[in-house]
């Protein structure tokens, strides 16, 4: 009797010995603690102008060095892209649109559309990815910025042909006003006027537009022979252009180039 | 009551008993016709008599098992038209070799016996197996009958006395015989029988065998006095304890391999037993392990040898006198035997076991015993009337020639004689056979044709709005026809192997209803040129596109593939879209190779997506490298990443170990059936340890290290209202699992578990058995609890289970980011995680508290009603089950993902499925209420949520199917009621119909009454209705109402 105890005993030992094993490794190892991680709820958004490269393609589409980038303050931050199913909700532009404008918001708008680009490649985050390394070269003159500027205006072309970005408008210029329209305008020839007409986009905070990014020092260079320059970089791209009318009626469209 | 079989009453004591009754049994008249059986021995040794005549045993093991048919199989269930076609094939082969007697593994029915002995002179030694390959005992099968416990002893027992109850007055009936080599499976375990020193302890089981044994066959004797009574043993093992312990015995029955002479079994037996010898089973393979060449000369000249010993061992010449006769192993090849539950199709060459009395292939460390080869007829191909053939071998011959003499009629220098006279005869059949052989062997170097079949069908389908616009006019008419033809090669003695080649004629559409193997050849349209003015050709920019139909696509495709190498120090096995198993019994405690079984299942096969998995290249280790499994290939499993896996298993102190490492060697290209996420490639390495203590009390603990590639990858959390950022440690990527097994009592084996698992501690495939629905998941990021408790009373089983998981880490809300323009900061926001953007997001390893009950009824536990083809080998007149699965999740979880295909990328969803409590209610029942009827019932109620799309919220859903077989007619069908539609895809985006109804009859036309292989023709129609739930382009924003098909199908097997 007594050596059947025993065994019933160490039966009930072998058991509870494993229960505890198993409820120590539930309850012990249970998972990161409090003092793992960093608390992230304000990201200081970056304000100066000098961006240093994460790597040769960041920027441009598909390299999506960006999100491994630390200096990137939107690597886990969500960049919402426009839900059909969820017009309403915000979505990147949101961010864009709390950004300071001007040259303290440029290097910030660079990473939130690079980022953007890297989780959803589209022509809309290229051609503002684009836009933002333009901004930064025309207040920071970096050559190095320059020629990522002008492949990121390239890759629209390349990766993006067709692509459209939407606005909305005007409603108010009706004779009874409505909802605003949306107008869809094809981003390749967004980017050729960024390539050929930089200096025209005059706003408050650039008042004498962008920099032109072609040719690589246009000083002393009148509009006509910069405008033949940046003609002759588009050909060797593989692309060609041509433009009807003149002065503020001129209208360019850009083409692929049947022998580049 | 006197025994009437005396072994030591004088001869003439016997003969006056033995007229006596067979008088009593001539005058009971015909109802009472059963033999009278006796054993008689005098100065010259023993002899048996049957109806007072002497009989010495000629006999073989007698079974029948088609090709693809296993242990299972069970001819007693088919028509009585069919069984007689059988038995009558089968026994004319016997009748004319001069069998007069068998012995058969399955229990043959009285009626049977009868008609065998009647129709054909053959006798039947009655041979209840009596719980040496497990037992039902208090309602629970037990694997390894423990012949100490009381309870097993008084069910064994009733069970024997009940079946010589049946049997006792069965004419035909030779003797009563129990077991079979039983003494080799003393494998229970007891804190009785473990005390004791080791070399005692199986001493101590077999007094508890031996004992029962008598138990038996004293009770059985007063039942059936007219038969003599014996035990199958193992060789003569134990003889001490039989002499001891088995009294009432009445003939000593072995099974004896011991090569071409019994050597000393004669005198021993005489010594302690003083009893006839009859073997149950001897004899030889017919496949030469050292040349891997079948060798009909050397099985021949082991059975002559040994039934030249018997005959001269028989009464009346000199020697011990005791040999009565014997039942040669066996009759025909069993293609099971090897695996078992694979390749069933396929006579593997393995030899499983080594006997060095087998010196014509015997070598030093090799197994030479082919379980598959010991036939003295090979298993042939089906004939007109639906009997696989058999197709004798040489010893077929020897033994003809051998039984046509008999021992008692000649003195032993006129058998020797006759057995001399022989060899000139074996030298003439030898040389045949090796003509016959080299002839076969020739074709096998060949390629050889081994059939297939041919399909075709006609179908007409069409929806309620073309119909109400167009009429006849909307009703589609497409036809289809496919070709399969099977072959082999054998290109050496080491290598063979087999293919399959599909061959499409027209493709019928029958999508959307139906989604099936062939769709490879449907029309496709594709993009032929783009227009380069307005784009550039290197470039991915959208363009204008010229497109072109395709219509002659993929005719001819390798369907399957297998081929193996047997070698020395290791086997090589190549397969592609072959049934493989997974490993979770042979180590896998994780999981890490899944199960790729279900090629063919009209709804959830892989074939209807023409996925080709398995695939890949196994490597087995033999002499140094036994133990060690290397796998790489493409997909070796359905789902899987390019890979490789080495997997080693040894022991050490008595507890046995697997070590495996998988690697993903490359990340797919493409999904698995629709829409079906790929893996991300990652990497896993486990060790697992099983140990076995006392009283059936089993501990499995494992551990794992994975996806160590993600240390250092970043990732955010929820703490309060904060997003906390972090990244992934070398701890978050170990787990540990553990298992513990255990008896409660006499009929409740109860089981409890953990598992803690790092952040990306993912495992693979858990292990699912008896139905359970609990939400195991194979993710990390979790500690989970498990238990359960199996209580069987009598035919019942009841089995609650519990599961309480929870998260390490919870998933991630949607949590829009902003900027505070006052502080130029960013508030970064948090997004559902998906398996791809984030080192792991939590999914069907959410927190969960699952309840769940199942209660069994299966008055047969030899046909296991949770095995996976319990459908078709069912026994019992009626088995059900009936489950009850709750389950509350309190979570929400991160985005589950689909695969993109015209992007050819995963695919998130973007937000969670929200917390929820699921249900579901089912029960699966089989009725065969005759030997040509059986109906499968399966009822299901739950509420459920989508796998994958949260849109459109949890769903009710009802379903029925069923499938009703009677003789050569199968009917099946569905119904369901708000149910995802039948492939996964509908699920994973949350797509229901209101009805789905399905219907299918089919005819078999040959007499194999096989739904996979026999020619058939067939007529199925399907119905869905629809609704806002439905796919948009079915429902039409309500302007259609239903869809529906039918076809007429034929099979042609060849």
């Amino acid at each position: 009797m007594r050596k059947l105890n025993e065994k019933l005993v160490g039966r009930i030992v072998l058991k509870a010995g494993f229960l505890l094993v198993v409820g120590a490794g539930l309850v012990g190892c249970g998972g990161p603690s409090s003092s793992d991680g960093v608390v992230a709820n304000e990201i200081p958004l970056p304000t100066d102008t000098l961006l240093n490269l994460a790597c040769a393609d960041v920027g441009i589409n598909i390299e999506q060095c960006v999100l491994d980038d630390f200096e990137n303050p939107f690597r886990a931050t969500v960049t919402k892209e426009f839900d059909p199913n969820d017009p309403d909700a915000d979505t990147k532009f949101a961010l864009n649109n709390s950004l300071p404008e001007g040259p303290t918001g440029a290097k910030a708008r660079f990473y939130l559309w690079a980022t953007a680009l890297a989780r959803f490649p589209s022509g809309e985050n290229q051609y503002n990815t684009a836009l933002a390394l333009h901004e930064l070269f025309t207040t920071s003159g970096d050559p190095l910025i320059r020629e990522q500027a002008k492949r990121a205006y390239r890759s629209v072309w390349e990766n993006f042909f067709g692509s459209v970005t939407v606005f909305e408008c005007c409603g108010e210029f009706f004779p009874e006003p409505r909802d605003d329209t949306a107008f869809a305008v094809p981003l390749n020839e967004l980017v050729l006027e960024r390539l050929v007409r930089a200096a025209e986009f005059t706003s408050m905070s650039y008042p004498n537009g962008f920099e032109p990014l072609i040719p690589d020092d246009p000083s002393g260079l009148d509009a006509g022979l910069i405008e033949l320059e940046t003609q002759e970089v588009i050909t060797s791209w593989g692309f060609n252009y041509r433009c009807t009318g003149l002065g503020a009626a001129r209208t360019c469209f850009v083409e692929v180039s049947v022998f580049p | 009551m006197p025994r009437l079989i005396s072994k030591t009453s004088s001869g003439k004591f016997c003969v006056v008993l033995t007229l006596i009754l067979g008088a009593m049994v001539a005058l009971t008249g015909q109802a009472h016709a059963a033999n009278v059986v006796t054993t008689f021995r005098d100065e010259n040794g023993w002899r048996l008599k049957v109806d007072g005549e002497d009989f010495y045993v000629k006999g073989v093991n007698w079974g029948y098992t088609p090709r693809n048919e296993n242990f299972n199989y069970n001819l007693w269930s088919e028509s009585p038209d069919r069984i007689r076609k059988v038995l009558d094939y089968e026994m004319e082969f016997l009748k004319k070799a001069n069998v007069n007697a068998i012995r058969s593994f399955s229990m043959i029915p009285p009626e049977w016996i009868t008609y065998i002995y009647r129709e054909h002179g053959i006798m039947t030694a009655v041979n209840p197996l009596m719980g040496r390959y497990g037992y039902m005992v208090g309602g629970r099968w037990v694997e390894f009958t423990d012949y100490s416990d009381p309870l097993t002893r008084e069910t064994l027992k009733r069970d024997m006395l009940e079946i010589i109850e049946l049997y006792k007055n069965t004419p035909g009936v030779l003797m009563f015989a129990f077991g079979n080599e039983s003494n080799y499976g003393l494998s229970w375990s007891s804190f009785e029988i473990e005390n004791l020193p080791v070399g005692e302890q199986n001493t101590a089981k077999a007094r508890f065998l031996y004992s029962l044994f008598n138990e038996v066959i004293k009770a059985g004797k007063e039942i059936a006095p007219n038969h003599p009574f014996t035990l199958v043993n193992g060789d003569i093992q134990y003889i001490d304890l039989i002499a001891e312990l088995v009294p009432d015995l009445d003939i000593l029955g072995s099974n004896v391999y011991r090569g071409p002479s019994f050597t000393d079994l004669w005198a021993r037996v005489d010594e302690k037993l003083d009893l006839p010898v009859l073997f149950f089973e001897f004899g030889s393979d017919a496949y030469n392990a050292r040349t891997k060449q079948e060798d009909e000369v050397s099985q021949a000249m082991i059975l002559k040898a040994q039934w030249q010993e018997m005959y001269n061992k028989a009464w009346g010449n000199g020697e011990e006198g005791n040999s009565i006769g014997g039942f040669v192993f066996e009759w025909r090849d069993e293609w099971w035997k090897y695996l078992q539950d694979e390749n069933l199709d396929i006579h593997d060459n393995n030899a499983s076991w080594s006997n060095q009395a087998y010196l014509f292939d015997w070598r030093e460390g090799k197994n030479n015993m082919n379980e598959e080869w010991f036939g003295i007829a090979a298993l042939g191909k089906v004939n007109a009337d639906g009997v696989y053939e058999a197709r004798p071998r040489m010893a077929y011959d020897v033994l003809a020639e051998t039984w046509s003499m008999d021992p008692y009629m000649y003195k032993k220098v006129a058998i020797n004689q006759g057995f001399n006279d022989m060899d000139m005869e074996l030298i003439a059949l030898k040389s045949d056979v090796r003509v016959l052989k080299a002839e076969s062997k020739e074709r096998r170097q060949t390629v050889s044709f081994n059939g297939g079949s041919l399909k075709g069908e006609f179908v007409v389908k069409g929806t309620q709005k073309d119909i109400d616009e167009f009429g006849e006019e909307g009703l589609e008419f497409t036809d289809g026809q496919m070709l399969f033809l099977d072959v082999g090669f054998a290109p050496t003695e080491r290598i063979e192997g087999r293919s399959t080649v599909n061959i499409l004629g027209n493709v019928a559409d029958t999508e959307p209803l139906i989604i099936q193997y062939g769709r490879r050849g449907l029309p496709v349209e594709v993009v032929i040129e783009d227009d380069p003015l307005i784009c550039d050709p290197e470039s991915t920019c959208p363009r204008i596109q010229r497109t072109t139909v395709l219509n002659d696509r993929e005719r001819v495709e390798i369907y399957d593939f297998e081929a193996s190498y047997d070698g020395d120090a290791f086997d090589v096995n190549a397969f592609y879209h072959v049934p493989r198993y997974h490993l979770k019994y042979e180590g896998d405690f994780f999981g890490l190779i899944r199960e790729t079984t279900d090629l063919t299942s009209p709804d959830t096969g892989q074939d209807i997506w023409n996925a080709k998995a398995p695939s890949g290249i196994e490597f087995i280790g033999d002499e140094m490298l036994n133990g060690l499994t290397v796998m790489v290939g493409p997909e070796l499993y359905w789902g899987a990443n390019p890979k490789a896996v080495v997997k080693g298993d040894f022991s050490f102190a008595g507890v046995d170990y697997t070590f495996m490492h998988a690697e993903d060697l490359a990340r797919r290209d493409e999904g698995v059936a629709a829409t079906a996420a790929t893996e991300i490639q990652t990497r896993q390495t486990t060790l697992y340890a099983d140990i076995n203590f006392r009283n059936n009390t089993r501990l499995e603990v494992g551990g794992i290290m994975a996806s160590t590639e993600k240390v250092g990858d970043p990732y955010s959390r929820l703490e309060g209202s904060g997003v906390v950022f972090d990244e992934i440690d070398w701890e978050d990527t170990l787990g540990i699992k553990a298992k513990l097994s255990f008896d409660v009592g006499d009929a409740a084996r109860s089981y409890v578990a953990g598992h803690y698992a790092g952040l990306v501690a993912d495992g693979g495939d858990p292990l699912k058995e008896f139905g359970t629905r609990l939400p195991l998941s194979a993710l990390g990021n979790k500690g989970v609890f498990e238990a359960g408790a199996m209580i069987n009373r009598g035919n019942f089983m009841l089995f609650p289970r519990f599961m309480y998981r929870e998260n390490l880490v919870d998933a991630n809300p949607n949590i829009d980011p902003f900027i505070d323009p006052n502080t130029g900061t960013l508030f970064p926001g948090l997004n559902a995680r998906n398996r791809d953007d984030d080192a792991f997001a939590v999914l069907d390893n959410r927190e969960a508290t699952a309840y769940e009950l199942f209660l069994t009824y299966d008055p047969t536990g030899a046909t296991p009603f949770y095995q996976w083809d319990n459908d078709v080998r069912e026994n019992a007149p009626f088995a059900m089950n009936i489950g009850l699965n709750y389950t509350e999740y309190p979570t929400f979880t991160d985005s589950y993902q689909f695969f993109f295909d015209r992007e050819g990328v995963n695919a998130a969803f973007g937000r969670g499925l929200p917390p929820e409590d699921v249900w579901e209610v089912s029960s699966r029942m089989v009725f065969v209420p005759g030997f040509d009827s059986r109906l499968i019932l399966n009822l299901v109620a739950g509420r459920g949520q989508s796998t994958g799309d949260p849109t459109g919220g949890s769903r009710d859903y009802y379903k029925m199917d069923a499938k009703f077989i009677r003789g050569r007619h199968v009917f099946s069908g569905y119904f369901k009621k708000d149910a995802w539609g039948p492939y996964d895809f509908y699920r994973q985006f949350n797509i229901t119909f209101p009805e789905q109804f399905r219907f299918d009859y089919e005819i078999l036309l040959d007499e194999l009454f096989h739904e996979d292989w026999s020619t058939r023709i067939g007529i199925r129609t399907l119905f869905w209705t629809v609704d806002e739930n439905s796919p948009d382009d079915f429902y039409l924003d309500g302007e259609n109402d239903y869809l529906f098909l039918s076809s007429l199908y034929f099979t042609f097997m060849f």
